[in-house]
C-alpha cells in the first residue's frame, strides 16, 4: 500500500517537472504563434496578453492577422522564399534517394573489385565538415561557370537558342549538386547497413524470375527498404531544409533566396527591426512545415534515432 | 516494366536532364545596341534618390546606355564574393579590400577619363574640375583607380544658439577648448558627446591633434608608417590630450553609446558639442529641434605647437570604383565622370547638404549654417589632409587600433602606451610581406 | 557472390548504380576537399596568383592574441558550458521518463520541436525573447520582479546568451537518443539490482549508466561536433558582423575569405576545424571501444 503511494507520488513528481519544462520549450513558440495575430501596435501596447483577434474574433481584428501574413507573405517575399526551399529540398531529395538508394544496394548486395574503397570514402565523408569545401567550391563554381560558357555559348548562338551564361552560383541547381554530393555519405552509410539487414533470397528469387537487376532492385528491393528509406528522407529533409552556411554563399539572390535565408536577410535589415507583426509572421512561416512534417513522420524520425543509439 | 519503375526512371531522367542544364541563363541574341552598366551604391544616410535621378540624366544623355542602378545598406557583403567571382557590378562604392584589388589589377584605371574633356564645363578636362587633394588617395603606379563621391570635413560640431545663450564662442586653442568643457561643466552641460561604441571616431581627433604638434613632414611618416613613427612624443602627447578630454570631457556614459545614441544627446541639447565628420547634419536631421544653428569649428591648435595651425582635416569618402572585370568599364568610368561633374554636384550639395570633390560646386547655393561653417573652414584652410591608413591596413586598424582607442579612452592605457601598441602592430605589418605598403609620399604637393 | 559471376547485367547495373554518385562526391566533395589542403598552404587573396608558403598560416593562426585563439576560445565555451547542461539535463529527462511517467509520448514529441526548427529561425526566437524593447518577454519578467533590463543581445554578452538557447534547442535531441538507449536495456538487469535493494540512483549509476556509453560517448560526440561547427546563431544575432567578442572558428573563416579577401589563411581555419574534427572523433572512438572491452 504504502509503497504503491510512494510510486505514484514519485510518477506524479515526475511528471510534473517533465510538465515544466515542457511548458518552458512550448511557451516561446505559443508566443511567437500568439504574436503574429497582432499588429505592431498591440505589440507594443499589450506583447503578452491574448491577442484581440482571439479575444474578440471579428472582421476587425482578423484583418491584422490577414495584414501581417500578407505583408510576409506578398510584401517581403516569404511565397517565394517558401516554393524556392521547397524546389531546392524536393528535387535534392529526389535525387539523393535515387542516387543514394542505388548506390547502398549496389555497395551492400554485391562483390566487386574496389567496393570497400569506395564504400569506405563514401563512409569517410561523414567525417568531412561542410565548412571544409565551402571555400574551394565558391572558386571552383566560379571557374566551372566560366569554362561552361566560354565552351556552350558558340554552340547556343549557332542554334540561335540565345547568348548563353552559364553560372553555378546564384542558381538552384548549382546548390542542388552540392546539397546531394554532401548527403550521400550519411544516406549511403545508413541505406548499406540496412539493405544488408534485407533478406537474402529475395533477390535470387525475383532474377529466378527472370527480372532484370535493374526491375530487382526497383520493384522488389526499394519497397522492401521503404522504412530505411523514410528515415533517411526526414533527416536529409531537415538539415537541407534548415540550411544556412551554403545558402548565404551560394544563394545570394533575393529571388532564389530560400525560407532561413530569406527570414535571415529580413531580420537583419534595420527597416523591418520594428515592424513586428511582420517578423513574427515570417517566423511562423518558417516554423510551420518543419513542425508539420515532425508530427507527420515523428514515429520514423524517433525510430531512426533509436536504431542509430542500439547500433551506437 | 511496371508503372512504378517506369515513373522512377522517367524521373530520375527528368532530373538529370534538368541539372544538365543547370544555371544556364539565355538572353535572346538582338539587334538592340543598347549597353548596361550595374552600378552598386552605399545607402546610407544620403540616401540614393541622387544617384538615381543623376542615372535617368544619363540615360537621357546617352539614348544607347541604360544605367541599372541599385543601393543597399550593406552593398559590400553583396559586393564582395561577387568581386572574388569575377562578376562584379560596373562601377560600385563601398568599403573593400581595395589594395588587394588594386594590386591584383582588378580595378579599371580612371586616368583616360580624367584626361578627356569634363561635363559641363568647356575647354577642361575632368582632372581639372576636381579638388587636387582627393586624387591622391588610390594612386598605384602613377594611376589612379579610384574617386570619392563626397568631401568630408572632420570638426567639432556645436549649436550656435546653445552658444550664444552662454556667450561662449568657438575655441581656437586647445587651451581655450579645455577651458571651455569646464564652463560647461558648470553650467551643467556635458561637454562632449561621443560615440563611444565606436572608438573610431577618436582617430580622426587623434590625428588632427597631431598635426598640431608637428610640421607636416613629421606628420606624413605616420601616413608612409615609417619605422618609429607613432614613437613620436608629439603623438605620445597627441594621445594624452585625447584621453584628457575622454576622462574629464566626455558625457557620462557617452564609452557605450552607439553614433546615433550620442549624437541625439548633443541634438538635444544634454551635450554641448561633439566632433563628427560633415554628415552629422544629414544624420540627425530629423532629430535636430527646427531652429538648430549648428555650427563647426576645426580641432583646436595646441599651444606650444610647431604644426599648420589652419590645416584642415579634410577628405573624399563614398569612394567609387570601376571593375576591370565589369562588362562596359569604359562607359562606367563616363558615368563616374558624369557624377563628378558641376550640375550633378550642384545638385549634390542642394540635396543633401554636403560637399563633393568638384570644385566650387557650392558656389550660389544657398546653403545652411552648418555647411557654410564647414566651408568657411575649408576656404580658411592652407591645406586639407587625411589619412589611408584605415584603408590600406584594413586589419590593423580595425582590430588593434579599435581596442588601443577604446583602452586609451577609458584610461587603461597611458598615450605611451597607446603609441607602444600601435607601433607594434604597425611593425607586424610592415615584416609582412602579405600586406601591400604604397612607396612612401612624403608631403603631397598642393 | 564472387567477381567471376556477375552478368552483364549485372555489371551495367553496378556502373548505373555507382557511377553518379562516385561522380557528384568526388567533384563536388572529395576534390573540393583536396582544394582546400591546398589552399590553406598558400598565401591567396582570391585574386591573383596563389603562393606556396608551407605551414605559415597555421603558425599565425596559433600566435598568441591571433583572431583565431579568441575564436576557438569561444567554440570551446560553446561546447563545454551547453554541452554539459544539455548532456545532464538530457539524461536527468530521460531517465525520468524511462522510471515512468504519464504521457511519455506527449514529453517525447514535444521536446523534439525546437529540434527541427531551422537554427536561423531559434535565433531569431531568442532574439525576440531576449529583446530590450517594451514586447522581449524576458526583460519585462525582469522588470516585474524589480530588476535592470540587461541588454543580452549586446556582444560582449551574446556568448553567454546562446547557452540558453542551446540548452532549450538541442536538449530534446539527446533525450530521445538517450532514452532509447535506456529503454534497450534488457529489464532483467534491473529485477536482478532490486531484488538486491539498490535504490534507483544506485541502479541508475550502476547499470544505466554503463550500458548506454556507447550512446553516451555518441552524444557527447555529436555535442563536440557541433560546437566546433557553430556558425548559424553567432552570424543572424550578430546582424552578419560578428565582432572578435563573438567570432566562432566558422564566421571568422567566412569573414577572413569573403571580407578580408584572405582565403588562404580563411581555409586553414576550416582545415584546422577538419582536423579537430577528425581528432575527437577518432578519440572518442577509441575510449568507446575501451569500455566497451571492460564488460
Amino acid at each position: 500500500m504504502r509503497g504503491s503511494f510512494l510510486e505514484k507520488l514519485g510518477t506524479l513528481v515526475r511528471t510534473g517537472v517533465l510538465g515544466l519544462w515542457m511548458l518552458g520549450v512550448v511557451l516561446p513558440m505559443f508566443w511567437v504563434l500568439a504574436t503574429s495575430l497582432k499588429s505592431t501596435k498591440e505589440v507594443t501596447r499589450s506583447p503578452f496578453g491574448i491577442p484581440d483577434a482571439l479575444a474578440h474574433p471579428g472582421a476587425k481584428t482578423f484583418a491584422v492577422i490577414a495584414e501581417n501574413y500578407t505583408k510576409a507573405w506578398v510584401g517581403s517575399g516569404f511565397s517565394a522564399y517558401f516554393w524556392n526551399s521547397l524546389k531546392v529540398v524536393s528535387i535534392s531529395l529526389a535525387l539523393i534517394l535515387l542516387l543514394g538508394s542505388m548506390a547502398a544496394y549496389c555497395l551492400s548486395r554485391f562483390e566487386f573489385r574496389g567496393r570497400n574503397v569506395i564504400y569506405n570514402a563514401f563512409v569517410a565523408g561523414l567525417l568531412i565538415p561542410m565548412q571544409l569545401i565551402l571555400i574551394p567550391l565558391f572558386f571552383q563554381y566560379a571557374d566551372w561557370s566560366d569554362v561552361l560558357t566560354r565552351s556552350f555559348a558558340p554552340v547556343a548562338r549557332m542554334l540561335q537558342l540565345g547568348n548563353l551564361t552559364v553560372s553555378l552560383h546564384n542558381s538552384h541547381e548549382g546548390i542542388i549538386l552540392i546539397y546531394v554530393a554532401a548527403s550521400l555519405p550519411f544516406t549511403i552509410f545508413t541505406l548499406t547497413s540496412f539493405f544488408g539487414t534485407l533478406p537474402g533470397g529475395v533477390r535470387e528469387a525475383a532474377m529466378i524470375d527472370g527480372a532484370s537487376e535493374a526491375r530487382t532492385f526497383f520493384s522488389v528491393m526499394l519497397p522492401l527498404a521503404k522504412p530505411g528509406l523514410i528515415t533517411v528522407a526526414i533527416f536529409n529533409f531537415l538539415g537541407l531544409w534548415n540550411e544556412y552556411l551554403f545558402g548565404i554563399v551560394f544563394l545570394a539572390d533575393n529571388k532564389l533566396k530560400t525560407l532561413p535565408l530569406g527570414l535571415a536577410s529580413i531580420s537583419m535589415q534595420a527597416q523591418y527591426k520594428s515592424d513586428f507583426g511582420l517578423m513574427f509572421a515570417g517566423l511562423v512561416i518558417t516554423m510551420v512545415p518543419t513542425l508539420v512534417v515532425y508530427l507527420l513522420l515523428q514515429r520514423h524520425l524517433t525510430k531512426g534515432i533509436t536504431a542509430g543509439a542500439v547500433k551506437g | 516494366m511496371d508503372r512504378r519503375t517506369f515513373l522512377t526512371q522517367a524521373s530520375g531522367c527528368a532530373a538529370s536532364a534538368s541539372l544538365i542544364a543547370a544555371g544556364c541563363h539565355f538572353e535572346p541574341i538582338t539587334k538592340d545596341n543598347t549597353k548596361t552598366i550595374e552600378v552598386a551604391v552605399f545607402e546610407g544616410g544620403f540616401g540614393i534618390e541622387w544617384h538615381k535621378d543623376m542615372a535617368r540624366q544619363y540615360e537621357q544623355l546617352h539614348p544607347g546606355v541604360k544605367v541599372n542602378l541599385w543601393g543597399d545598406p550593406r552593398v559590400d557583403e553583396k559586393i564582395k564574393p561577387r568581386v572574388l567571382r569575377r562578376n562584379p557590378p560596373d562601377l560600385a562604392s563601398c568599403t573593400l579590400p581595395v589594395w588587394k584589388l588594386i594590386t591584383a589589377g582588378r580595378l579599371f584605371p580612371l586616368d583616360d577619363a580624367l584626361a578627356s574633356p569634363a561635363y559641363g564645363a568647356e575647354g577642361k578636362t575632368w582632372k581639372e574640375t576636381l579638388r587636387a587633394g582627393v586624387l591622391a588617395d588610390y594612386v598605384y603606379d602613377d594611376k589612379t583607380y579610384a574617386l570619392p563621391s563626397n568631401l568630408g570635413v572632420w570638426a567639432c560640431w556645436y549649436s550656435k544658439k546653445l552658444f550664444r545663450e552662454h556667450g561662449w564662442s568657438a575655441p581656437s586653442t586647445w587651451d581655450e577648448l579645455t577651458a571651455l568643457c569646464e564652463k560647461m561643466l558648470a553650467a551643467g552641460i556635458a561637454p562632449l558627446a561621443f560615440q563611444g561604441k565606436y572608438p573610431q571616431y577618436a582617430w580622426s581627433t587623434i590625428l588632427s591633434c597631431y598635426q598640431r604638434l608637428v610640421p607636416f613632414e613629421k606628420w606624413y611618416d605616420i601616413e608612409d608608417f615609417k619605422k618609429g613613427a607613432f614613437l613620436d612624443p608629439s603623438f605620445v602627447k597627441a594621445a594624452d590630450l585625447m584621453q584628457e578630454l575622454a576622462v574629464k570631457y566626455f558625457q557620462k556614459g557617452a564609452l557605450a553609446m552607439t553614433h546615433t545614441e550620442s549624437q541625439m544627446e548633443w541634438a538635444n541639447g544634454r551635450a554641448g558639442m561633439v566632433f563628427c565628420g560633415l554628415w552629422l547634419k544629414k544624420e540627425m536631421e530629423k532629430a535636430l529641434p527646427d531652429d538648430f544653428e549648428m555650427g563647426c569649428f576645426p580641432v583646436p591648435m595646441v599651444t606650444g605647437g610647431t604644426g599648420d595651425p589652419k590645416a584642415i582635416y579634410s577628405g573624399g569618402g563614398e569612394s567609387f570604383f570601376v571593375f576591370k572585370d565589369g562588362k562596359h568599364p569604359e562607359i562606367a568610368a563616363d558615368f563616374l565622370k558624369f557624377l563628378l561633374s558641376i550640375e550633378p554636384a550642384r545638385d549634390y550639395v542642394k540635396r543633401n547638404d554636403s560637399l563633393t570633390p568638384v570644385i566650387d560646386c557650392q558656389v550660389g547655393i544657398k546653403i545652411s549654417s552648418a555647411l557654410q561653417s564647414a566651408v568657411d573652414a575649408i576656404e580658411g584652410s592652407t591645406r586639407m589632409y587625411s589619412d589611408r591608413l584605415n584603408t590600406l591596413y584594413i586589419e590593423w586598424h580595425r582590430t588593434l587600433v579599435q581596442q588601443a582607442q577604446a583602452d586609451l579612452l577609458r584610461g587603461a592605457i597611458t598615450g605611451q602606451q597607446f603609441a607602444d601598441r600601435l607601433e607594434a602592430g604597425a611593425e607586424a605589418v610592415r615584416s609582412n610581406p602579405n600586406i601591400y605598403k604604397p612607396p612612401a609620399r612624403g608631403v603631397p604637393a598642393l | 557472390m564472387s567477381p567471376k559471376h556477375l552478368s552483364r547485367d549485372t555489371k551495367r547495373f553496378l556502373w548505373i548504380g555507382i557511377l553518379p554518385s562516385a561522380l557528384l562526391y568526388g567533384l563536388f566533395v572529395i576534390w573540393p576537399a583536396i582544394n582546400a589542403l591546398m589552399y590553406s598552404f598558400t598565401r591567396w587573396d582570391g585574386l591573383s596568383t596563389p603562393v606556396w608558403i608551407g605551414i605559415d598560416n597555421f603558425v599565425n593562426l596559433f600566435k598568441s592574441g591571433s583572431d583565431f585563439v579568441t575564436a576557438i576560445g569561444h567554440n570551446i565555451y560553446l561546447t563545454v558550458i551547453p554541452g554539459s547542461i544539455i548532456l545532464t539535463l538530457a539524461l536527468f529527462f530521460a531517465w525520468m521518463i524511462h522510471l515512468k511517467v504519464a504521457g511519455s509520448t506527449l514529453f517525447r514529441v514535444t521536446f523534439f520541436f525546437p529540434n527541427v526548427i531551422a537554427s536561423v529561425a531559434v535565433a531569431l526566437l531568442w532574439v525576440l525573447l531576449y529583446s530590450t524593447t517594451e514586447m522581449g518577454p524576458i526583460n519585462n519578467i525582469r522588470q516585474a520582479l524589480h530588476m535592470e533590463k540587461v541588454p543580452f543581445l549586446e556582444s560582449a554578452r551574446l556568448l553567454q546568451s546562446i547557452v540558453p538557447m542551446m540548452v532549450w534547442s538541442a536538449t530534446g535531441f539527446y533525450l530521445v537518443l538517450f532514452l532509447a538507449a535506456m529503454e534497450n536495456i534488457p529489464v532483467d538487469y534491473y529485477e536482478a539490482a532490486h531484488l538486491d535493494g539498490a535504490s534507483p540512483t544506485l541502479q541508475f549509476i550502476r547499470i544505466t549508466l554503463p550500458l548506454m556509453w556507447d550512446v553516451l560517448t555518441t552524444g557527447i560526440i555529436f555535442l563536440i561536433v557541433g560546437g566546433l561547427k557553430f556558425f548559424d546563431a553567432v552570424w543572424v544575432m550578430e546582424n552578419g558582423r560578428p565582432s572578435p567578442a563573438t567570432h566562432t572558428m566558422s564566421s571568422l573563416m567566412y569573414a577572413k575569405v569573403f571580407e578580408e579577401y584572405n582565403v588562404g589563411y580563411g581555409t586553414a581555419i576550416a582545415v584546422l576545424l577538419f582536423v579537430l574534427v577528425l581528432i575527437i572523433t577518432r578519440i572518442s572512438m577509441r575510449l568507446l571501444k575501451r569500455e566497451r572491452l571492460e564488460y
